[in-house]
């Protein structure tokens, strides 16, 4: 069954498993998740930080300023253990939806 | 150049959440608008189009004001419940429960009163009844030290009686129906009595430590907030 937060999912799943990879800047992060998807998925600041500050309070991800070696302070967002274990049934969610829908559109033009 | 530090300032004044939450919130933003903009200078846009376009990266600066607020105040309303009341409670239950098993192991024999006609006698730890007011005067500091209002300060103080309280309450049906050969009369005085002796008697001398406490840390709270004004 899919959840109900699908749309709010896809968000959670691209930062998730971008950030799986390891530590990112929000910058950085939303960055890298338009560079993997193509430009298919881009995020402005404004549903970036928002998402970001949720997920923190929910424990999935954890941040920390940090300073680069030019000297600009950045908040580096990595994922938490429960942040990993979110990871897994949300990927099943979204291949099951993915699968439901190549179904369905084979169906609509078979 | 522009100053994207007072630009996010401007745009997020009226963001309601503490003053340091608030200027990392900020300097987070506008540290994001400044790589932006100069990623788009990178790539060859005009100075004005790049800071067209990096502004274009919030709609409705109202509305992103009210989401990092929801956003980040649950995160508060959980952490304060955490310092305000469970660490305080806590921290005074284990102290008294502590306290107890020390005066049962190793303090004095305790102190019994039997009454005329019923069976229940109670029974005081004295060296335990004694360290109570100190140990709720530490709730109420522990509490009050991490801004809790009064509802929060005195349940903290209060929390190891009433816990035993609970423990009162939900053993007392389970005894009454289980112990069907112990008289009903016999059963309700010898709970009245310990009521009286593991309640009672332990909430008034943890608040006799920590209403004091409390009342002379509010006082000095607010002498020293006059004082700053």
């Amino acid at each position: 069954m899919i959840g109900s937060g699908v749309k709010r999912g896809t968000a959670e799943l691209a930062v998730l498993s971008v950030l799986r990879d390891g530590p990112l800047h929000g910058y950085e992060l939303a960055r890298r998740i338009e560079q993997q998807t193509d430009g298919a998925l881009r995020f402005t600041l404004a549903a970036l930080y928002p998402m970001l500050y949720r997920m923190e309070q929910q424990r999935w991800i954890r941040g920390s300023w940090e300073t680069s070696a030019s000297g600009r302070r950045r908040r580096c967002y990595r994922v938490t253990p429960a942040g990993k274990k979110k990871l897994s049934p949300l990927r099943r969610e979204w291949a099951e939806l993915f699968r439901a829908l190549h179904r369905l559109t084979k169906v609509a033009h078979g | 150049m522009a100053d994207w530090h007072e630009i996010v300032r401007q745009r997020l004044s009226g963001l309601a959440l503490e003053p340091q939450d608030r200027r990392e919130v900020i300097e987070e933003l506008s540290g994001h608008l400044e790589e932006t903009f100069e990623q788009l200078r990178r790539e060859g846009r005009t100075e004005n189009e790049s800071v067209q376009l990096t502004l274009a990266q919030v709609d409705d600066w109202r509305v992103l004001r009210r989401r990092i607020q929801t956003a980040r105040a649950k995160e508060h309303i959980m952490s304060n419940r955490v310092k305000q009341f469970w660490i305080p409670s806590i921290a005074t239950f284990v102290f008294s429960e502590s306290l107890l098993a020390l005066s049962q192991k190793f303090g004095p024999r305790p102190t019994i009163f039997a009454f005329s006609g019923n069976p229940a006698v109670l029974v005081f730890y004295i060296p335990w009844l004694l360290a109570l007011p100190f140990i709720g005067a530490m709730g109420a500091y522990l509490a009050h030290r991490a801004g809790g209002p009064p509802r929060a300060v005195f349940s903290a103080v209060l929390f190891p009686a009433l816990a035993i309280l609970g423990v009162f309450l939900s053993v007392l049906p389970v005894a009454l129906i289980v112990d069907r050969h112990v008289d009903h009369n016999i059963m309700a005085a010898g709970f009245l009595v310990g009521l009286l002796g593991w309640v009672l008697l332990p909430a008034a001398a943890l608040l006799a430590g920590g209403l004091p406490a409390y009342l002379f840390l509010s006082r000095h709270l607010t002498s020293g907030r006059v004082a700053s004004q």
